[in-house]
């Protein structure tokens, strides 16, 4: 379903050149659950905002579906994200001023849908948030406005849902029911990209793949082995050896 | 339907920021206001303009002083007429009568009572002339303008004021410090050409020349055709006759002018004509200084809502729907803005007309419609720019914006 192949993305900054992205290959099929992880600066919100179709390449070549992604003109790339993709942000990114049933409709609108009520609360319906739909964002707390944010992301019924950090604000137990819906998303047969750098989020996963300097470092398929031993290890981030329990 | 919903998105954008949203359209309420305001007077003016010339004879030709030489000549008007100019164009034989007028303000009293009224120095045939009828007594004779009588004849109003329900005819009164003896009272009639001849006293042309007026010349003549349908021929005629008797040799031009009811009320058009262009300039500027209010609020708004940009792309939005959102924002707040402003054009013509008492104001729909299409006009034009800066952002940059 995506298909990468020496994606390059380069940022002059005066004199010097940041690599955001230095030469990727990647292949992701349809269904897939991939976590992409990697420090701060590695390129992983480059990445996704290539693969999202928000930004083009300094080079190399992006398929998506078997199309050339990186010819497509500033409209086409408009419409591949309305109809093929959802994305979730780390800052959720609402339009405060309309209620939850409005920003989820917001996408149906540049669709050019006739009824944009029944798809949207649909939608809020799938995230379980049904009784809140007529609420503001600022009436919402943290987690029910990451779930907001997931029905708009889902409310066209994308292939593909890119999500940057969506627990990144959010504490571990609201972080487990955003990621109880990913799941509930995955088996319904959507591919998920998840850029996290909690361990024990990554590790939910079926494949991770590890970034750094703008280059993919480490791609592997996750079995039950390997994700005991990357939730131990996060635990173990989190509660040091030695520190009391 | 989409073009709707983008519609319904800038409306609740622009309530959710309803000082602001004011605050921007200020300039626009104040120029609609103002195009509203000019097209009302306008119309007014032009209506009362009208009216009172359609209550001129369409027989009537009028000869004025001053001359009639080109554009070029603008020299002070210098008096030409006399009572014999208006007898011998009344010898003409396609003239029915003429009448000699001479106009000023008086002072009428009688006993206490005091008025400032139009004092008319005319002949017999300025009612006859007009089809304007005395209701009590009679109106001037023949005689009472060759002996220089000192009667008048009162016009409606003038009568009601100084004597109420009482009988008139054969009163004294004083116009100008001189005792004349009232003979009749004229109907109510309104506008005659010019000026609301219920407020008009008539006296006898030679009386008004050697005693009140202090010259021998009159303002102008009125002349009467016997056909109307030949006016043009016959006004040709009157000027030659008019040339004869001022002795103007070939090549020299009129010391008088001849004009018939129809050049007038052109005249009075092109009047209005001036007025509009000079009215609509200032509504046209202030119109620019709201729309650049709006631009200027439309960019901080582009600013603050970058962010919100960057989502919409994200989900979907082609640069094309950002530049329509934003330009339907800055239209719709200048249609609103419009709607104030006719409210405000319009509460304020209404003072105008009630402070002043002098003109009517008429808002057509047809200037509402204008105005509103104006303001909208002038909210998409201010709103380009800003739109346009939306459009073009880059996705990934707003939705890093802070
Ligand atoms: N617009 C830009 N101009 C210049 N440099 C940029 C720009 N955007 C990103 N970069 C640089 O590219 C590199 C990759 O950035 P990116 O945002 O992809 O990192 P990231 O892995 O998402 O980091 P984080 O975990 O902090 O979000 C960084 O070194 C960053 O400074
Ligand atoms: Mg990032």
């Amino acid at each position: 379903m995506i298909e990468l192949r020496q994606l390059r993305k380069l940022y002059k900054m005066g004199d010097s050149i940041v690599h955001a992205l230095d030469g990727a290959d990647l292949d992701i099929g349809a269904g897939e659950f991939v976590s992409l992880t990697g420090a701060s600066g590695s390129g992983k919100s480059t990445m996704m905002h290539l693969i999202g179709c928000l930004d083009r390449p300094t080079s190399g070549t992006y398929k998506l579906d078997g199309l050339a992604v990186n010819r497509m003109s500033d409209r086409q790339l408009a419409m591949v994200r309305n109809h093929h993709i959802g994305f979730v942000f780390q800052t959720f990114n609402l339009i405060n001023r309309t209620s939850a049933v409005d920003n989820v409709a917001v996408p149906l609108i540049y669709s050019r849908k006739t009824s944009t009520r029944a798809a949207a609360m649909a939608a809020l319906d799938k995230v379980g948030l049904t009784p809140r739909a007529s609420h503001k964002p600022s009436e919402l707390s943290g987690g029910e406005r990451q779930r907001v944010a997931i029905a708009r992301a889902i409310v066209n019924e994308p292939k593909l849902i890119l999500a940057d950090e969506p627990t990144g604000n959010l504490d571990t137990r609201t972080g487990e029911q955003i990621m109880a819906i990913f799941h509930q998303l995955h088996a319904a047969g959507t591919t998920i990209i998840l850029v996290t750098h909690e361990m024990d989020v990554a590790a939910q996963a079926k494949r991770i793949i590890r970034m750094r300097d703008g280059k993919i470092v480490a791609d592997e398929m996750l079995d039950e082995h390997k994700r005991t031993a990357l939730q131990a290890e996060a635990r173990d981030a989190r509660y040091p050896v030695g520190s009391p329990t | 339907m989409f073009f709707l919903r983008i519609c319904w998105m800038a409306a609740s954008s622009l309530r959710a920021n309803l000082m602001r949203s004011v605050l921007a359209c200020l300039g626009v309420i104040f120029g609609v206001a103002a195009v509203v305001s000019a097209m009302a007077i306008l119309e007014g003016s032009t209506r009362d303009a009208v009216k009172r010339f359609e209550t001129l004879g369409a027989d009537q030709i009028i000869v004025m002083n001053g001359s009639d030489g080109g554009r070029g000549s603008r020299n002070a008007v210098s008096l030409s007429l006399t009572h014999s100019d208006a007898d011998a164009l009344g010898e003409l034989e396609s003239v029915k009568n003429t009448a000699p007028e001479s106009l000023i303000t008086a002072q009428i009293k009688h006993f206490e009572k005091n008025l400032s009224i139009q004092l008319l120095a005319t002949n017999q045939n300025y009612a006859t002339i007009n089809g304007y009828k005395a209701v009590r007594g009679r109106t001037l004779t023949k005689q009472d303008v060759v002996s220089g009588r000192k009667v008048c004849v009162l016009g409606h109003k003038v009568a009601r004021q100084l004597f109420g329900e009482t009988p008139t005819v054969g009163s004294r009164v004083r116009i100008g410090g001189i005792g004349f003896t009232v003979i009749g009272v004229m109907e109510k009639k309104g506008f005659l050409g010019m000026r609301d001849v219920d407020d008009q006293v008539v006296i006898p042309l030679t009386t008004g020349l050697t005693r009140l007026f202090g010259n021998k010349y009159v303002q102008f003549i009125t002349v009467q055709a016997e056909e109307s349908s030949e006016l043009e021929s016959i006004m040709q005629e009157v000027k030659r006759h008019m040339r004869v008797e001022h002795s103007i040799r070939a090549g020299e031009v009129d010391n008088f002018r001849v004009m018939t009811k129809e050049q007038i009320t052109q005249q009075i058009g092109g009047f209005v004509q001036i007025m509009a262009i000079v009215l609509y300039s200032i509504a046209g500027i202030s119109l620019v200084v709201g729309g650049i209010g709006i631009t200027n609020i439309m960019l901080v708004s582009v600013t603050e809502r970058t962010r919100e940009i960057g989502v919409r792309m994200a989900v979907g939005a082609k640069r094309s729907d950002i530049l329509l959102q934003f330009l339907l924002e800055a239209g719709v707040v200048s249609v609103l803005g419009g709607g104030l402003g006719i409210l405000l054009g319009r509460g304020f013509t209404k003072i105008l007309e009630n402070v002043t008492q002098l003109l009517e104001t008429y808002t057509t729909p047809r200037s509402i419609i204008l105005a509103l299409g104006m303001a909208f006009f002038t909210g998409v034009a201010a709103g380009l720019y800003p739109a346009f800066r939306a459009s073009r952002l880059d996705p990934v940059e707003a939705l890093r914006h802070e």
